[in-house]
């Protein structure tokens, strides 16, 4: 193996590769190469750092030293202060935000500082296309060990004691489903990995498969191992081309190196494994759905019992475990049930992924123990709410989930706790929101994601969340009615019910926690016909409120539709007639000048009769 | 067994056994727009949710199974909630067009509504775009009244093997359609009508004809194929709209193929017979019931005197009851004296019967429907049994669903060799051969029983099989030996086996050899003679050849016959017969039996033709006096079918014009002829039935027998004739009566020549166009699909439709053997 000096840790995942990480691996290649350090410094491309708001990153090893905001016009003064000089290249570094002192190292930086690395373990040190460079992380050890030393029974023992729980969103115990699996007799059996995220905003597992995908495969051997399954698929989304791709490498990888096939390691085990591509419908994350796709039927799920565990995929025996869960496994044969359960909660032991978005200053991939109060998670690690705002809620749990508000904060997350809220844990999509949404609008987001991705096969999910979605498109738009919230509550009610698979049976979720935690907002969005927030804009008129206005002119200037008029040091003026109701002078206006008022407030008559003369 | 509580009720059930049906077995009331026994359980309406105790979530009853102490409630507040709004919100984009609707009054989701619903929604909202209704020739899919309970789409799929409908689209526009939204072709079984719980999918035919409750509803027996299912009759005002099949009725248990459903209109076919008709210088004109009858009888007499009794002969029907055909057998043997009595079950079932005292001693073959369950292989062997016996290939898919390897031995493609296990392509008309060198493999692998050995001809079997080697059979019918090999041991080593095949008029890839064959396969393995099934061809097939319409009837009467009678074979084939008059009561020999111009030439050269059928046929064009008679749904009797099982047949409208009974005509006659017969009424003559079958169907020693067949390959393609014709029914007919129903006629009204795509393309064949059909018999016009179920070198056409006379092109079968025949397909220039 080539030795360097130093090896650049490029981010090449999905969201550094949007901001340009491409063309700085182009450019740092460039100038190492005019600068004669080719041989003695290599830029490595790495699955997803995590710090996805602050792309392109990069580490430098062995020093470290964390580089953010990466630009190709900062390369090369880059090159030549750290590499040639020796001398960290200041600008480039994480700021502590108050005296924006550079934080060189990485683990000193507050996103990096509150985390404990599981599953992302091989974050951004290794490349995923390396089988390798996983393997130099201890990889395939505890597959290894799982196939030559351990019988299944000991290995589902080791998994039911270490409380691993399904990181796809119900939280069942890994260990009792293949236990179930594995008491069933049968000569075929499967061993599934579902990799169908569908959560708008969630991209944990795609991380994982990019950056780890070889955890993720690993895993599947040992489980496979565990039900005595000999087949197996990944069942990953095409709208995940990079995954798919690294998956396919490293399958390829593990053929070549004798991982998969035929009598892996001389254990005389057998386990074949391809990938297959979902079209990305979200329901065929659902695991009879995802079943009957693989089979190439229509992705609906199916009544259960009879439990996957009994009759999954063509009626045999199969195991569906999310790529999270999997990724954890190897770790746990390795290190054991008790060093699992060092961290997290009783109940909720481990680690969880999150991804971690909306109005937090530090967006991007996170994991931590079990147990971490949210507002670590979004003050600490998150770095807080954007431009200072007021925290209103986080969204967890996707589609499925729910709202917590700001009384709530001190929770602690786990599968119990978060569930009590009304929301889930869900797969991990964790959405910050400031006082900035409407929450019957971010209740109508939801349902209109899930009344979409409904397959239409149960009655209570098909047509009930087209009419939840209805009712609060109705609300948004000024046609809300009294009972509306009692009908919105007993429907909901009544669709958790009776639906036939968890899509339906959690749908209402964000509708019922927006209107527990912010019954507020739905009684002025109906009786006063006023959205607070100002994003309905049927239910909301913008002034200026003349005592606050300094005339700075920043609002007329930002205005598209050019409806605010006045006089440089004068207050300003809204033409309601040409307003668009966009917010943008709400957001530029520092004096805090801009007023929401309910829909047709103050009917500004005078107004008009003034910009005419 | 399972003991559970429902509804404070102690249900015991077996294991295995739903929450739902354990509750409808024991008569409780569970409300349910999805299920359907015959389905795997789906879980989408969620009407059928129960509480069970201890459980905080609700359990769908359809596919929750009962367990051990398991305490369920059907109906609590909760539920009714539960329902109540499930129904809300299915009818919010249901219309509420039930006034238009044919469904009104027996609509499930209507009488649920009644049931659960409330008067007022809460939701007057969007409703679902209309999506476009699928019209077909006799089904009518009115989508925005589908709730997607999705029973077609299964219905189709799992239980008719078909899958011609799907779920289009996901989540609220989701809608029930053909692929591509085109229009709905398929078997048109129409059973998608009867489990739709809607009026989304309604039978064409009857659209707009009354409402379900003018409907007056009579069971009886469907008048095509052998399998005998119950047809539901819905009558208005004396005249049948529809018929259905209603779930658990009868031994078809509620399944319908299209024949049955859509095909009892032929009783309303223009050319129906209304009055008796005479031949008068040279021309049929009506007469009076007397004055024909007069007729006969002096013209019988006369021929009687001049010729003598044994110069006189009759053909009896499948198509007409046991009443009726033992009454004609009774007239020709008490009245004529003679024994010349005679049906078209000398090409299909006459044959098996004969195989099966050759082979077991045995008299009677009857099939069973239900046998096909719990087969570990089934072998369907040159037989379309989803076309001709189709409720009955129902249960060989549903056994192959449930685990029976189904190997299917066909040169062309079907239903069963699309769902098969295994599919050996063979060239038609070599079943025989194949046969043989399956029990050849068996010998050589020593896989027999053998006890089998001390049967009579073990040694002539084994010395006959001697060139049956496996490329010789593989050279005979173009299988390669892997696959030969493979389907023989699959046969062999399972623990339970049916070897399945029809045979009838209407198909000519099988003669008695294959019989015999298959006969010898079942013996060498010391089977029993249930492990072969054949099932007799057309609904009173069986009834007719038990009633005695067969000559060498000695058994059946005290009187025997010097000579013994002739059959159909002499009596239309052999110029040199001598017979001189022939009455034939409901078969058209003319356009169902093969060689159609020395039919004709046969008919024409007869003295006396007595024709007696319910329409003027082309035999009957043919006849001396046609005789008017009541179709099946204007008499009472009873027909036996397949399984030989009798099931009464009954009158549920009025006659024809002055049509009669068949039987009664018969009786007439016989007084006319001054010879009371003893017969006034229908009880009567089954009371005689029952005391002359009596000793008949007293066992005869069970005797397994080798009979050793040689593979005798029917007319060789050549340079000139260089197509192999098979002929085999469609789906829509049987026989030659259903193409006088209009509503069947819409989907296939005339013979098509089903040619390969390679073969049409060499003779510069278009689809659709007309084409010129040669053998050395004679020659048709026909048009040409191209189909890609056609194997090159092969040709199918059908028998069904008198204009096309297919039947000129083919000759009467030889020593039992199959009736394959050559032809040239020609383009039609057009000028």
């Amino acid at each position: 193996m080539e030795r360097f000096r130093a090896n650049l840790m490029l981010c090449a995942g999905t969201g550094c590769v949007a901001s340009g990480a491409t063309k700085v691996r182009a450019a740092l290649e460039k100038e190492l190469k005019k600068r004669g350090l080719k041989e003695e410094i290599t830029v490595v491309l790495t699955g997803c750092n995590g710090y996805c708001a602050q792309g392109p990153v990069m580490s430098v090893l062995p020093d470290e030293i964390f580089y953010q905001s990466l630009t190709v016009e900062e390369v090369p003064k880059l090159v030549e202060e750290h590499f040639l000089k020796g001398r960290p290249y200041e600008k480039l570094m994480f700021k502590e935000p108050e005296k924006k002192l550079a934080i060189p190292l990485m683990k000193d930086i507050p996103f990096f500082k509150h985390q404990v690395l599981r599953v992302l373990r091989n974050k951004g040190l290794i490349d995923p296309e390396k089988i390798e460079e996983y393997i130099a992380r201890d990889g395939y050890q505890a597959a290894a060990k799982a196939l030559t030393q351990m019988t299944s029974e000991e290995v589902i023992k080791v998994i039911k004691d270490s409380g691993l729980r399904g990181r796809g969103g119900a939280g069942f115990p890994t260990g009792l489903k293949w236990e179930f699996a594995s008491k069933v007799q049968s000569k075929v059996k499967y061993m599934l990995c579902n990799g169908d995220e569908g959560d708008p905003g969630a991209f944990m597992d795609r991380s994982v498969m990019e950056a780890d995908p070889h955890a993720v495969i690993e895993g599947m051997i040992i489980g496979a191992k565990a039900i005595e399954a000999h087949n197996g698929y990944i069942y990953v989304r095409a709208e995940y081309p990079l995954a798919v791709k690294r998956l396919q490498m490293a399958i390829e990888q593990c053929y070549d190196a004798g991982l998969l096939g035929k009598n892996i390691l001389d254990s005389g085990f057998d386990f074949d494994l391809e990938i297959y591509q979902g079209a990305g419908a979200f329901v065929c994350g659902e695991e009879t759905a995802l079943m009957r796709s693989i089979e190439g039927k229509r992705g609906m799920p199916r009544p259960r019992p009879p439990f996957p565990a009994h009759k999954g995929l063509w009626d045999k025996p199969s195991v569906l475990n999310n790529v999270e869960t999997l990724a954890q496994i190897p770790l746990i044969i390795l290190n054991g049930s008790g060093w699992y359960r060092s961290l997290g909660t009783e109940k909720s032991s481990g680690t969880k992924v999150f991804a971690l978005t909306g109005a937090v200053n530090n967006i991007g991939l996170i994991e931590v123990p079990m147990g971490t109060p949210l507002r670590t998670i979004i003050y600490d690690i998150g770095g807080g709410i954007k431009k200072g705002r007021k925290f209103k809620a986080v969204q967890m749990g996707g589609p499925s989930g729910g709202c917590i508000p700001e009384s709530l904060l001190d929770l602690p997350v786990t599968y119990e706790d978060i569930v009590k809220t009304g929301a889930i844990m869900g797969s991990g999509g964790m959405v910050v929101m400031d006082d900035n949404n409407c929450m019957v609008s971010i209740a109508k987001f939801f349902l209109e994601f899930t009344a979409d991705e409904s397959c239409g096969k149960c009655v209570p999910c098909r047509v009930g969340t087209r009419i939840l979605l209805d009712m609060l498109a109705d609300i948004t738009e000024g046609r809300g009615k009294e009972d509306d919230i009692e009908t919105l509550q007993d429907l909901s009610r009544d669709i958790i019910t009776s639906s036939l698979c968890g899509l339906g049976q959690t749908a209402p979720n964000p509708i019922l926690t927006t209107i527990r935690y912010f019954m507020d907002e739905y009684e002025s969005h109906i009786s006063q016909k006023w959205c607070k927030a100002g994003v309905c804009r049927d239910l909301c008129t913008f002034f200026i409120d003349e005592e606050l206005c300094k005339g700075c002119g920043a609002c007329l200037r930002a205005c598209p539709s050019k409806a605010i008029i006045g006089e440089k040091k004068k207050p300003h003026k809204i033409i309601q007639e040409v307003c668009v109701y966009c917010r943008t002078c709400y957001e530029t206006c520092k004096f805090n000048s801009i007023k929401i008022l309910p829909a047709g407030a103050h009917e500004p008559k005078h107004m008009l009769v003034e910009t005419k003369t | 067994m399972i003991e559970l509580t429902i509804n404070d009720k102690k249900i015991t059930v077996e294991k295995g056994t739903t929450i739902l049906q354990a509750a409808l077995k024991n008569g409780i009331k569970i409300p349910n727009l999805c299920y359907d026994k015959r389905l795997s359980p789906y879980g989408a309406c969620r009407l059928c949710v129960v509480e069970v105790e201890g459980q905080t979530r609700l359990f769908a009853s359809c596919s929750s199974l009962a367990e051990n102490g398991m305490v369920v409630k059907t109906d609590t507040p909760k539920l009714r909630k539960i329902r109540q709004t499930v129904l809300e919100l299915m009818l919010v984009h249901h219309p509420l067009d039930c006034p238009v609707c044919d469904k009104a009054g027996e609509c499930n989701l209507q009488d649920l509504t009644y049931e659960y619903g409330k008067t007022e929604t809460r939701f007057i909202r969007h409703r679902k775009e209309s999506p476009p209704d699928v019209r077909g020739p006799l089904v009518e899919l009115s989508s925005n009244r589908c709730i997607l309970c999705g029973k077609c789409v299964r219905i189709c799929d799992e239980h008719q093997g078909r899958g011609a409908l799907g779920l289009i689209g996901r989540g609220f526009p989701t809608v029930v359609q053909p692929a591509f939204g085109e229009i709905l072709e398929c078997d048109y079984c129409g059973q998608c009508i009867d489990i739709c719980p809607t009026g989304a999918l309604l039978g064409k035919p009857s659209k707009f004809k009354a409402r379900a409750w003018f409907l007056e509803e009579k069971d009886t027996i469907c008048p095509f194929c052998g399998c005998g299912c119950t047809l539901t009759l819905g009558i208005r005002e004396g005249e049948i709209l529809r018929s259905r099949g209603k779930e658990d009725n009868g031994i078809s248990e509620g399944n319908l193929c299209g024949r049955g459903r859509f095909g009892f209109d032929y009783i309303y076919s223009e050319n129906r017979l209304k009055t008796p008709l005479i031949r008068k210088n040279g021309e049929l004109v009506p007469a009076s019931w007397d004055e024909a009858l007069v007729y006969i009888s002096d013209n019988l007499r006369y021929i009687m005197t001049a010729h003598g009794s044994s110069s006189i002969s009759a053909i009896g029907s499948h198509r007409c009851t046991n009443e009726d055909n033992y009454m004609l057998q009774k007239f020709m043997r008490d009245v004529i004296g003679s024994d010349n009595i005679d049906s078209s079950a000398v090409f299909g079932y006459a044959l098996v019967e004969k195989a099966w005292e050759m082979a077991f001693g045995e008299n009677r073959h009857k099939i069973k429907l239900k046998s096909p369950f719990g087969k570990e292989v089934i072998f369907i062997l040159e037989s379309d049994l989803s076309i001709t016996h189709p409720v009955f290939a129902l249960n060989i898919l549903r056994a192959k669903k449930e685990g029976s390897h189904l190997i299917v031995a066909d040169s062309r493609e079907t239903k069963l060799t699309r769902h098969g296990s295994q599919w050996l392509r063979i060239k038609p008309g070599t079943g025989a051969a194949l046969l043989n060198g399956i029990m050849k493999i068996i010998i050589d692998k020593g896989l027999f029983d053998r006890q089998m050995v001390s049967s009579r001809y073990f040694r002539n079997l084994e010395a006959v099989l001697k060139d049956y080697t496996p490329q010789a059979v593989c050279r005979i019918t173009g299988l390669n030996e892997e696959e030969l090999i493979t389907a023989a041991e699959a046969y062999v080593r399972a623990k339970s086996r049916m070897l399945s095949l029809s045979i009838s008029v209407s198909e000519n890839t099988k003669g008695l050899d294959t019989i015999l064959a298959a006969t010898n396969l079942v013996n060498l393995l010391n089977d029993s003679p249930d492990t072969l099934q054949i099932p007799a061809e057309y609904c009173n097939t069986q009834g007719a050849y038990q009633m005695g319409v067969r000559p060498i009837s000695h058994q059946l009467s005290a009187i025997s016959y010097q000579p013994e009678g002739k059959d159909t074979l002499e009596m239309l084939y052999n110029e040199d017969s001598a017979i001189h008059a022939l009455y034939i009561m409901g078969d058209d020999p003319v356009i169902t039996f093969p060689d159609s111009t020395k039919i004709i030439n046969r008919l024409r050269a007869l003295d006396f033709l007595v024709v007696q059928d319910i329409a003027l046929t082309e035999t009957a064009k043919l006849a001396h006096v046609v005789l008017p008679a009541s179709s099946w749904a204007e008499k009472d009797g009873t027909f036996t079918n397949a399984e030989g099982i009798t099931q009464k047949v009954c009158k549920v409208v009025a006659p024809t014009g002055q049509s009669m009974p068949d039987w009664q005509i018969i009786r007439n006659l016989a007084l006319r002829m001054g010879k009371d017969i003893g017969v006034r009424n229908l009880e009567n003559i089954q009371k005689e039935i029952n005391s002359s079958f009596s000793y008949q169907l007293s066992a005869i020693s069970y005797q397994p027998c080798f009979n050793p067949v040689n593979y005798t390959s029917a007319e060789e393609p050549d340079k000139e004739y260089p197509l192999t014709m098979v002929i085999r029914d469609v789906l829509q007919h049987s026989g030659s009566m259903s193409t006088r129903s209009k509503a069947l006629d819409l989907v296939v009204s005339e013979a098509l020549l089903e040619i390969n795509e390679e073969d049409a393309k060499r003779q510069g064949i278009l689809d659709n166009s007309h084409v010129k059909v040669s053998s050395r018999h004679g020659t048709v016009y026909l048009k040409a699909r191209i189909s890609d179920e056609v194997h090159e070198g092969n040709v199918f056409v059908s028998t069904h439709f008198p204009h096309a006379r297919i039947n000129n092109l083919l000759y009467p079968p030889s020593n039992g053997l199959s009736a394959l025949c050559t032809v040239k397909v020609e383009a039609v220039k057009h000028p």
